[in-house]
């Protein structure tokens, strides 16, 4: 091998390096446990003295020991569901046949929250003392979340991301979000084809997000959905801070540029 | 980054590194995560699109590729026995996913010979979707996203 690599320069090695160790350390199981350390011993700050979330981020990913999907994009733990509401069953629906509805991001329509949160591309947050906004490369979807405790707006309709708004609780960042369309909850769908869980436009969703060591976010989503649920249920994620993903920096992502699926018919020529 | 949790081993090194010391710079920045065969889709149902019963393994020549959102698409000119010429059309992943792993445009260079891995669409064209690539000197690169769909 040592005479392999007389034949690159040193420049070529390196990146090679780089990128051996990083395939290494991504085949590792996660080594990180449950127990949180003292958020103030490790966060950073900003000038108002808030933890600082500014940086690039990989989407959240499961907790160990929780129920993942065969898909690699992260889905909820169904052991975490409360009951179903009587009535509630349509959350879990088959497939329908019609591409619209059962992938509408094949004709690219947006994956909307929560599900654009967890749909396996990397995310930028920017925050202010007013704002936190997050840019996602999927869709280049941003969500910008005021921080300077206005209440939600009213008499808008309904979206696919919701209308959000965070206030701080000591460290920890709190998102409540509403007014959603009714729309795909996760990537279930990727899972099992014979399920397909929407949430309803009734969803209220609460992330609570605090700094658990110094690269690695608390990532806690409860989710309210009065129409489907019985209560409202939580699953804390985690996400992982990708200082190293900063060089290279988000992608545009135009879906439409040159998709050639649309309602899973490819079409190649 | 245990979303990648279906792609249980990087690729040896001696993958990466047995290879000939032709190799230019480019290709060195393929990064491969793993061994495997699974596809993957980034934002579409791999189910809908691809048949995971139909794999596909051809060899032929680059002769266009679109390193555009939401997949990659590049499209390889086969021979077949009776020397006529057919063209493949593969899909990977999103540009920004592959490039995350060091896989760039430049990785897929048009008039090479390579060859192709992956699962034939279902609509019964000559369309796949593409999960492994296969230089004429044994190296070889993942061309998937890292997340979505998987099949085993």
């Amino acid at each position: 091998m040592k005479k392999l690599i007389g034949h690159f320069s040193a420049r070529s090695v390196a990146i090679l390096a780089a990128a051996t160790f990083a395939a290494t350390i991504y085949s590792q199981p996660p080594i990180y446990g449950q127990s949180p350390a003292p958020a103030a011993a490790v966060s950073p700050r900003t000038k108002d003295g808030k933890p600082d979330f500014n940086g690039i981020y990989q989407w959240p990913t499961y907790l160990p020991g929780a129920e993942r999907g065969r898909s690699a994009a992260t889905t909820f733990d169904r052991k975490n569901f409360a009951p179903l509401k009587a009535g509630g069953e349509p959350f879990l629906e088959p497939r329908t046949g019609v591409p619209r509805h059962d992938e509408p991001r094949d004709f690219c329509m947006p994956a909307g929250f929560p599900a654009g949160m967890f749909s396996g591309n990397a995310m930028q947050w920017f925050q202010t003392k007013n704002y936190l906004t997050i840019v996602h490369e999927f869709q280049r979807m941003s969500r910008i979340i005021p921080l300077d405790g206005r209440p939600h707006r009213q008499d808008i309709e309904p979206s696919f991301y919701g209308d959000p708004v965070g206030h701080w609780e000591g460290d920890t960042l709190v998102i409540e979000t509403t007014n959603f369309k009714r729309w795909m909850m996760d990537d279930y769908f990727y899972t099992d084809p014979k399920e397909f869980r929407m949430h309803s436009d009734a969803l209220t969703t609460t992330e609570r997000i605090r700094w658990k060591d110094q690269d690695t976010i608390s990532y806690l989503l409860t989710i309210d959905d009065p129409k489907i649920f019985t209560r409202p249920w939580s699953q804390e994620f985690q996400i992982k801070a990708k200082p190293e993903w900063d060089k290279m920096g988000l992608f545009e992502y135009v879906c439409e540029e040159n998709n050639r699926c649309p309602g899973g018919k490819c079409q190649g020529n | 980054m245990d979303a990648l949790r279906w792609y249980p081993s990087p690729v040896p090194a001696d993958i990466l590194f047995g290879m000939a010391p032709r190799i230019s710079r480019s290709l060195l920045l393929f990064l491969a995560l793993s061994a495997g065969s699974a596809p993957l889709v980034a934002h579409h149902s791999f189910a809908a699109e691809y048949d995971d019963t139909q794999p596909v393994k051809v060899t032929g020549t680059v002769s266009k590729v679109e390193w555009q959102n939401p997949h990659i698409w590049f499209y390889l000119d086969v021979k077949g026995d009776d020397g006529k010429i057919t063209n493949y059309a593969f899909s990977g992943g999103a540009p920004g996913q592959l490039m995350r792993r060091g896989v760039m445009k430049s990785s897929l260079q048009i008039g090479s010979v390579i060859t192709v891995e992956g699962f034939k669409a279902k609509d019964g064209s000559n369309n796949a979707f593409g999960t492994k690539v296969t230089y004429p000197d044994g190296r070889m690169v993942f061309t998937a996203g890292p997340d979505n769909q998987t099949k085993r």
